[in-house]
């Protein structure tokens, strides 16, 4: 038995020499901060990751259940009946997710910027460098810009209250209040014209190139009605990107076509978003069709919304956006104001991403389109210099696009009317694709336009048919989320909440 | 019923046994307890004046060798020792009596075992009886209402299902909540008993103050339950034992007054939509545009899917032991088989277990070893999706939902189901899924310990104890080509859709205790114990496994790859994914204990931890205890009193929760650090991107805990029990702290935070009739209780609360809501109260809600028990009760959501919705303008409960009529579990917090049979 002692000393030793193994593990495949970016090489891949960080569908659906482009479908399951009925409050998932998703794409973009200031490229990197560094600066850009769009009560005002202006990678304990609307153009024009600065690429469909940056900088111009910057800028796109004809425009939602595409964010099979998302919610994700249908756009898709009965109305047979954006197995009953059950006999299921790669509703996010830019020019024409005619002739050249023969030239009254016309024009040319509730809550007011939903839609859901464009809600409350982490950020509430 | 309880431990005490060369005969008999006439076995028989022994078998026998002219001893804890001369008699039966005043049971406590006498510690110990040949799958829901403190909630009826196990409340908000489980010596993994036979089990013993805890470090903070498997005795013959039942299981009830197919549809057509209206888009559509007449609703189909996904489940469970011993070496081998049906359709368990326990000796008795090796599989079928939304994947929602004019009748194939593609039709979706739809998972799991101890000298022992714990879990899952779903979501450009997963994760932990103990009684009062431990804990995780998507209907098979479609255009993607977690632990510690003529005692115990998860901030933590006792009893002023046990037991302590995140072993294995990924990005193409962001001061949780509890028998122990008052409180709790957004995150969790659980055990035993016969009429009553109420102090923020968490002051998870207030008789709107009191139709989402003072955590649960003998009919009955529960009834708000019509059934309830101006009713109208508006404590119901849990009744078939037979001993019986529910709970389970579209917990029925030969 002594044998047995010797050997349990000998254990008792082994596991106090040995017990190390046990409290000191590093886990496989773990990449610490310190080498996660050492070449340019390394910046490129994290471009990538910033780049995936950005998603249109928060807007799309929010912007289409809150607005008048969709009604409640036949294969409703119970999806978006609170924004449909106007309820947005700072509880609501639309503005904690615009307010989280926009922070953290600033935060991981400022966090390629910083990396990328602790490398010093090769000569012959210092192209593929700057040109990282622009996208960066503009994404960065576009995150705070939709910032601005949406949390400030008038981004034409520089006095108002905006968002806090976070240009640096914050603390953990960092607890900012709200910058002045002014303030935070400068930090979205600033980084607008550092990323215009490096850029040089000329033009790319899935990239961000220099015209991608100048349609921003139109946009941002047109957000801030500065008409002049915005008709300089989206004069010269527009020459750069003519319009597409009608089988180009067609092609374009089936992302086999860029004519008219400046940029647009890819989504291919397999991919980050290659899957449904949140259906019915903001939160989103996934397929842009997922907005809007189960399982693809079409009848037997499972469409829990579909076209709102009025912008359906406003879209001429001829006109290729009905085709493009209206799915054949639709069930269009003209009776449908008079039909006493219009839920099953009058479904307008929509098609605006039917789905590419063979993928149903998964298709590529138009960020920038010529049309956009045409429709940008408009509106600087009336704004700037009353040039109804103008406007009028600039209408006329999409109709024409669109519908594939001449149209005749509209004539417009007055300011408000051609206001009216060029939102009516927005609604078609850029429904489903997250314009609508901005464009209201810049022109709705001097267009005398609102939310204004087809009786038959609305009355069979609860009533709620129609908002004016001078309604607090066209301003996202600082969500409770924030509130909670920043409770000085609570008593700098937007009105109305 | 004392003698049963204690019978076990015996098993653990040292006996001697010699040979000699007198002339000897033998003598053989069996020992019983007098108070209940059971066999005793572990009495030590021991021939008078020698160092000859024996002990009984499990069914009391024994055979020893003796001279004419000795005397046999037999003694046993707790009874008065008897002495029998042998004379010519080759047979000796005994009866025990009971000795209330050397009540003397051993008790585990921690890493070392105590007379209960000398115990300083809160402990309860549950046996082997009240386990055995219950029907439940896992031992773990067996243990429900046994003991106080402990509670357990099952909120899933799969057969093994995991059940949730708190002790004393509720100790941490995102750690681990359970205690720390060890088999034979083995810690093991918390969540997973479905593999384990609870036939093979001797005795649990639940450890509850930091006395009995803090020597477990930071994996004792909630308790520990030490679980020990049968053995066999040295010494003793082959003994055979076969325990048999068959057990039936149906769904519990509900009253949601659900509506039949006529109540539908003539409540659809009421509303102008759905099949009732003749507007439907399902498959049952007689109106086919025009309403229906009250002739059609009459001639409409009823079809029950309530009784269609649910069944009557059936099981079935043998166990066959062989237990014996020679003079230096003994062992149990246990097999058992169990093949359970869940109620609910596809959901099964199958399992074998082998097990086999050896001990054995040096014949000097110094060196002494034990093996315990237990190896199982179980395969079991397990529907996912239970409690989701999804229409075409909970079979729970069919069940519950479905309209009942649609039935398997109208089921063709799942091609058929596209078009229209109808809510309407989900019962036909979730048919097409059970027959299409494939899930089960295999396991092995396989617990081994060895220990070796070995007498250095009379007073210093070494030891060493290693164990390993091993589960191989295979997950199998295909969704059929052919399937509604594959073609649905495959869509044209993917006509051979469905896919195959399989998923291998394997897990294996390793424990090693080396120990050095010294004990001496120093002039006979004074008995000291110092133990010296060193504790070695690695864990190792691995998993592998793929997705074949695209599958070829002409060769597929589930499980198997003959019908994989090769990778085309991207769609067919074949997808492998695999991971390596490690964890680690380390520590030493060490234990005192003083006793002085078992009148005084105090323990001591401090323990050096280290957990692999700290290692970035920090690594190393201090756990102590001490705690003390007074044995009233045995001073010499209660010589003449009536009470024959009290002892008055104190502690103090802290216990560590290293298991922060709540996830086990492997949870959150380097908190600390900043860590970027390398991953999917932008276009699928390969990108790096911040992964997690450090928490640079993360430590473990600290439980401290104080206990004073008194331990009493009066009147022989008549009456008996123990009361215990407690506080736990929880520091540096390790809790979201919100961030502002602009940080790029929203919340990083954080130690901060105080969390109290202050409570009251109980336990009370009275023994109203004892019998005064071997056969006489017993009754027997026992109430177990714990009152346990929690307080959140020091919340990370300004205001003092967080929602979805609490309130300084507050109980945890306190419910934060607005407060309904009935129906508007004007509109049919629904009503609220604003935040102070005034009704409104519009309240503010936000600022109008208020604390509720209302949770999911019972404040009292318990049991009690009425159990009554006579001649050899036994009657044992247990009935459970939880207080101070509330939950939201979803299901319910289902039922009544007017929003469903012509896709979903009602409760009758909803035929009271409002209709016209006047009316006063508590359903608002179906188009009320703010019915999905506000989220509200409208469904928040009470889910108190009273259960008669369990209910046995058996018969002990008696020896006379087995002499001959070769059969030892018999007994049959019925046990039930789940049998009646009195609750104010409308749903399936009251005991469910599954939420909605649950799988309930079953009521059980068995009948069985134990034969010993």
């Amino acid at each position: 038995m002594k044998k047995f002692s010797k050997i349990l000393f000998v254990g008792l030793l082994t596991i106090v020499m040995g017990c190390n193994d046990a409290i000191d593990i590093r886990q496989p495949g773990r990449l610490d901060a310190q080498n996660a970016f050492r070449s340019v090489d390394d910046l490129q891949q994290g471009l990538l990751s910033v780049y995936n960080q950005w998603d249109l569908t928060p807007e799309i659906a929010f912007a289409s259940n809150f607005t008048d482009e969709l009604s409640v479908g036949f294969d409703s399951g119970g999806q978006g009946f609170a924004l449909y009925d106007f309820v947005l409050n700072a509880g609501s998932v639309a503005a904690s997710n615009f307010w989280v998703r926009n922070y953290r794409v600033n935060n991981r973009a400022t966090l390629l910027i910083e990396a990328a200031a602790n490398i010093t490229p090769e000569a012959d990197e210092q192209d593929q460098y700057n040109n990282i560094l622009a996208q960066v600066y503009a994404i960065r850009a576009y995150a705070n810009l939709e910032l601005l769009t949406y949390f400030s009560p008038d981004p034409t005002d520089d006095t108002t209250l905006a968002a806090p202006v976070v240009d640096f990678v914050a603390p953990l304990d960092y607890q900012p209040l709200r910058n002045t609307t002014g303030e935070m153009w400068d930090y979205v024009n600033a980084d607008l014209n550092t990323a215009l600065s490096l850029s040089n690429v000329q033009s790319n469909a899935t990239f961000i190139s220099t015209d991608a940056i100048n349609a921003m900088r139109a946009r941002a111009a047109l957000t801030r009605k500065d008409y002049g910057t915005a008709q300089t800028l989206s004069s010269q796109l527009l020459s750069a990107y003519p319009l597409a004809n009608q089988a180009q425009y067609q092609a374009m939602f089936l992302d086999n076509d860029n004519t008219e595409i400046i940029f647009k964010l890819e989504r291919v099979v397999n991919g980050p978003y290659d899957g449904q998302g949140t259906t019915g919610s903001v939160t989103a994700g996934g397929w842009a069709g997922a907005r809007f249908a189960f399982v693809d756009a079409t009848l037997a898709g499972s469409p829990y919304f579909e076209m709102d009965r009025g912008l359906f109305n406003l879209i001429d047979t001829d006109d290729v956006r009905f085709d493009v954006n209206i799915a054949p197995t639709s069930v269009i009953n003209p009776d449908y104001a008079t039909d006493p059950d219009p839920v099953n006999t009058d479904i307008l299921v929509i098609q605006k991403y039917p789905g590419s790669e063979g993928r149903p509703l998964m298709n590529d996010l138009k960020v920038f389109r010529s049309s956009e830019m045409l429709l940008i020019l408009a509106e600087s024409r009336v704004a700037i210099s009353n040039d109804l005619t103008g406007a009028a002739t600039l209408i006329k050249q999409i109709r024409d696009a669109r519908l594939g023969s001449a149209q005749p030239l509209p004539s417009y009254a007055s300011a408000q009317e051609a206001y009216a016309a060029i939102l009516d024009e927005r609604r078609v040319e850029l429904c489903f694709e997250g314009f609508r509730y901005k464009d209201l809550k810049r022109i709705g007011v001097a267009a005398n336009r609102g939310i204004d939903r087809d009786q038959t839609d609305c009355t069979t859901q609860s009533g709620a048919c129609t908002l004016a464009a001078s309604d607090f809600r066209f301003t996202l409350p600082i969500p409770i989320i924030e509130i909670n982490a920043n409770a000085g950020i609570g008593s700098q509430q937007n009105p109305g909440y | 019923m004392k003698l049963k309880l204690t019978w076990l431990m015996t098993l653990f005490m040292a006996f001697v046994m010699q040979l000699s060369f007198a002339q000897e005969k033998t003598v053989t008999g069996t020992v019983t307890s007098a108070v209940d006439g059971f066999p005793l076995p572990g009495v030590s028989v021991i021939v008078k004046g020698t160092a000859r022994g024996v002990q009984t078998d499990f069914d009391g026998n024994y055979s020893i060798k003796a001279s004419a002219n000795e005397t046999l001893v037999f003694t046993y804890v707790g009874t008065k020792t008897v002495e029998e001369v042998v004379g010519s008699r080759s047979s000796i039966n005994v009866s025990m009596q009971e000795d209330a005043a050397v009540l003397d049971e051993v008790v585990v406590t921690g890493y070392r075992t105590q007379s209960k006498a000398t115990s300083s510690v809160s402990q309860v110990r549950v046996t082997a009886e009240t386990i055995e040949n219950r029907p439940n799958a896992s031992f773990v829901q067996t243990l429900s209402g046994q003991a106080p403190g402990l509670n357990i909630t099952t909120s899933s009826g799969q057969p093994g299902g995991n059940s949730l196990v708190q002790l004393r409340g509720v100790a941490s908000i995102n750690g681990n909540t359970e205690p720390l489980f060890i088999i034979d010596g083995a810690p093991v993994d918390e969540d997973n008993f479905r593999s384990l036979n609870p036939q093979d089990i001797a005795s649990i013993d639940i450890l509850k103050d930091a006395g009995a805890t803090a020597i477990y470090g930071n994996r004792g903070a909630n308790g520990v339950i030490i679980i020990k498997t049968r053995q066999g005795n040295f010494g003793e013959g082959l003994k055979v034992n076969y325990n048999g039942y068959v057990a039936y299981s149906t769904l519990q009830d509900n009253d949601y007054n659900i509506m039949d197919a006529q109540d539908l549809l003539r409540y659809e057509r009421l509303r102008g939509n759905g099949a009732g209206a003749g507007n439907s888009t399902g498959v049952f559509n007689p109106g086919a545009g025009s309403p229906l007449t009250d002739a059609q609703i009459e001639a409409a189909p009823n079809f029950d899917w309530t009784d269609f996904f649910f069944r009557t489940g059936v099981t079935q469970s043998h166990t066959l032991s062989l237990t014996s011993g020679s003079d230096n070496a003994s062992q149990f081998t246990s097999f058992g088989f169990q093949d359970t049906e869940g109620v609910l359709q596809d959901s099964d368990l199958k399992r074998f277990n082998l097990r086999t326990n050896v001990t054995g000796k040096s014949s000097n008795d110094k060196f002494r070893y034990g093996a315990n090796l237990s190896i199982n599989y179980s395969k079991s079928n397990e529907p996912n999706s239970i409690g989701s939304g999804a229409i075409n994947r909970n079979y729970v929602l069919g069940a519950y939902q479905s309209v009942p004019y649609i039935s398997t009748a109208d089921y063709s194939n799942g091609a058929d189901l596209l078009s229209p593609l109808s809510f309407t039709n989900t019962p036909l979706f979730l048919y097409d899924r059970l027959l299409t739809y494939t899930r089960f998972e295999e396991e092995v799991k396989a617990i081994g310990s060895v220990n070796f101890s070995y007498d250095i000298t009379d007073w210093l022992t070494a030891g060493v104890v290693l164990s390993g714990d091993y589960q191989s879990e295979f997950l199998t899952r295909a969704e059929g080509p052919e399937s509604f779903n594959a073609i649905l979501f495959g869509g044209a450009e993917n006509p051979t859709s469905g896919f195959q997963d399989q998923q291998s994760t394997r897990q294996f932990a390793y424990n090693q205790v080396t120990s050095l103990n010294f004990n001496k009684t120093f002039a006979d009062k004074h008995t000291v114990d110092v133990g010296l431990y060193t504790e070695y804990f690695k864990a190792h995780f691995r998993t592998f496994g793929y997705r074949q998507n695209g599958l070829d209907p002409k060769t597929f098979f589930p499980g198997d790859g003959s019908g994989f479609i090769t990778p085309a255009n991207g769609l067919f993607g074949d997808f492998a994914n695999a991971n390596i977690l490690n964890a680690g632990l380390f520590s030493y510690f060490a234990s005192l204990d003083y006793d002085y003529d078992t009148k005084y005692g105090f323990s001591a115990t401090v323990r050096r931890d280290a957990s692999y998860r700290f290692a970035g901030s920090n690594r190393w933590a201090t756990f102590y205890s001490v705690s003390g006792r007074w044995n009233i009893s045995n001073e010499s002023f209660m010589d003449d009193s009536a009470i024959d046990n009290l002892k008055l037991r104190a502690s103090y302590g802290t216990a560590g929760n290293q298991d922060i995140v709540g996830l086990g072993y492997f949870g959150g294995p380097d908190l600390t650090e900043d860590f970027f990924g390398t991953g999917p990005g932008y276009g699928n193409a390969n990108s790096i991107g911040l992964a997690q962001l450090g928490n640079r001061s993360l430590e473990w949780e600290t439980v401290t805990q104080t206990n004073i509890g008194i331990d009493f028998g009066v009147w022989n122990s008549r009456l008996r029990g123990a009361v215990d008052v407690y506080e736990k409180e929880t520091s540096d709790l390790f809790q979201s702290t919100p961030l502002s957004a602009t940080t790029g995150v929203t919340q990083q969790n954080a130690n901060t935070g105080l969390l109290y659980n202050r409570g009251i055990d109980f336990t009370v035993d009275y023994d109203v009739f004892k019998p005064k016969t071997e056969g006489g009429f017993g009754m027997s009553v026992g109430i177990v209780g714990n009152y346990n109420q929690t307080e959140l102090q020091d919340i990370p923020n300004t205001e003092g609360e967080i929602i979805g968490l609490g309130r300084n002051g507050g109980i945890l998870f306190e419910i934060f809501s607005l407060r309904y207030a009935g129906v508007n008789p004007a509109n049919g709107n629904l009503l609220y109260l604003t935040a102070n009191g005034d009704v409104t139709e519009s309240p503010d989402a936000d600022t109008d809600r208020v604390w509720l003072d209302k949770n999911l955590t019972p404040e009292w649960n318990g049991s009690f028990k009425v159990n009554f003998d006579y001649k050899n009919f036994f009657l044992q009955t247990q009935f459970n009760y939880v207080l101070g529960v509330d939950r939201f009834d979803n299901d319910y708000a289902g039922f009544i959501n007017a929003d469903n019509v012509g896709q979903f059934n009602f409760s009758r309830d909803i035929l009271r919705e409002w209709t016209q101006p006047g009316d006063i009713t508590d359903i608002p109208s179906p188009t009320a303008t703010n019915r999905n508006s506000f989220g509200s404590d409208r469904f928040l119901r009470s889910a108190d409960y009273l259960r008669l849990r369990f209910a046995s009744f058996g018969y002990n078939v008696p020896a006379k009529f087995l002499e001959n037979t070769g059969i030892s001993n018999a007994r049959v019986y019925v046990n039930g579990e789940n049998l009646i529910t009195w609750s104010e709970w409308r749903g399936f389970d009251a005991e469910s917090n599954g939420g909605q579209r649950s799988y309930p917990t079953p009521r059980t029925i068995s009948v069985g049979f134990e034969l010993g030969f």
